[in-house]
């Protein structure tokens, strides 16, 4: 039977600017998403993208590649990612008037 | 019984839990709020904000220049660590400053007196960047300020914590020495840092509860008899050496019997284990806890290879 496991890297926090997801280490598992849920936002033209970015020792730290659609509504949103090694965060970029995000990100591992 | 079992292990007549976490989490997760108010499952107002402490792993302890340490077992342990926050040692820890890794199980038979717990563990910091001083700046020993392990108990109408802590570090000066739990507050509002109306109850949570002094005391704990020991830290924080360690409590007259580490076995002579009143609902609780606290703004990181939880 494979592993999997779900746990919180952001939980229920309010967001105004960029920030990067505490490192989580999946070396463990094959495949990877990220689940962002947006329980609540205000501004003008609030925005959310969220970049993965991978790292061999959990303190430096590269872009994979993968992006996430540009998120500015209530609810879950999603990124994946496949091929990683073992570190993963997101690089989470805010725009927008004022913007707030009350944002519960999970990283789901299976493998 | 494996030989690497009883090599290792010297466990009581009912093993309730062996886990070693190289084959996975074994249902051991991060200590989180309650989710309990509406509108949208918010969480309960507290002056101690847990959402931030982060969620356990498995690790392979892969650092900048070795790769992955692995662990005594395999490749993988379970990695309790914080984030990069943390506020001076006498004042209410910072949010993020804390992990802790919960086991949820309960009491299951009638017989019950001795209660034990082991593991196997190692400790380290972040190898983020050179900032100490004298001849190997880079080496950050004294960032992790302590790490323990123990439990939270409901049973037979008591609810208690019992557990042990090394206190490490007190604002970067090293203290190497062996602390139990056991409440000083004067009540309730001294336990919940001068707070009125706060849930703290005196004795619940003295992890991130109870008024903590420059000099190292803390009002959630008291010394270990002769608890110095000088644990091993090897020579850059990208080593990690995998220790032994071990609490004994008496569940039917709660209070504690002794502690081991590595060698060193410390007779903690029938010291009383504080009780309050009980919770509703929650009667048999038997939660294991093993948890890290930083004392700078640097992660540090418990890593757990094996617990055995015992009883007779």
């Amino acid at each position: 039977m494979k592993l999997f496991n779900a746990s919180h890297v952001e939980l229920k926090r309010d967001f105004t600017e960029d920030f990067q997801t505490n490192p989580h280490e999946g070396g463990w598992a094959d495949e990877c998403i990220f689940f962002i849920a947006v329980e609540d936002m205000e501004g003008k033209d609030a925005a959310l993208k969220a970049a993965v970015e991978i790292s061999h020792d959990g303190v430096h730290w590269v872009a994979e590649g993968t992006v996430s659609d540009t998120i500015s509504s209530l609810g879950l949103h999603f990124v994946r990612v496949k091929h990683f090694g073992n570190w993963l965060r997101l690089n989470c970029s805010i725009t927008g008037e004022q913007p707030v995000f009350r944002l519960n990100i999970q990283i789901a591992l299976k493998g | 019984m494996d030989i690497t079992f009883s090599s290792r292990f010297k466990p009581l007549d009912k093993v309730l839990v062996y886990d070693v976490f190289n084959n996975g989490l074994n249902g051991w997760m991060e200590i989180m709020p309650n989710f309990c108010e509406a509108p949208d499952f918010g969480e309960s107002p507290s002056i101690v904000i847990k959402s931030q402490w982060p969620p356990v792993m498995l690790s392979t302890a892969t650092f900048r220049y070795p790769g992955s340490h692995g662990s005594l077992s395999g490749q993988y342990s379970l990695k309790v660590s914080t984030r990069p926050i943390a506020n001076p040692y006498a004042a209410p820890p910072a949010a993020g400053s804390l992990g802790q890794a919960i086991k949820r199980l309960s009491f299951h038979h009638l017989k019950r007196k001795y209660l034990q717990f082991e593991m196997w563990f190692a400790y380290t910091a972040e190898q983020d960047k050179v900032d100490g001083s004298g001849p190997q700046p880079g080496l950050h020993e004294s960032s992790i300020r302590s790490f323990g392990f123990g439990w939270d108990l409901q049973e037979r109408g008591n609810r208690y914590f019992s557990g042990v802590r090394y206190l490490n570090s007190v604002d970067g000066r090293l203290q190497k020495k062996w602390q139990f739990i056991y409440p000083s507050s004067k009540d309730d509002k001294d336990w919940a840092f001068d707070t009125e109306g706060d849930w703290c109850i005196k004795g619940v949570d003295p992890f991130w509860c109870a008024k903590r002094y420059p000099d190292g005391r803390h009002d959630g704990y008291l010394d270990v008899p002769n608890g110095q020991q000088s644990l091993c830290y090897n020579e850059t924080d990208c080593k990690l050496n995998w220790q032994y360690a071990r609490l004994l409590i008496d569940t039917e007259k709660r209070e504690y019997i002794e502690m081991q580490c590595q060698d060193k076995t410390f007779d903690l002579g029938r010291h009383p284990i504080y009780c309050t009143a009980p919770y509703e609902r929650i009667d048999g609780l038997m939660n294991p806890l093993m948890w890290v606290e930083t004392d700078t703004n640097r992660r540090v990181f418990l890593y757990v290879d094996s617990v055995v939880i015992s009883q007779e």
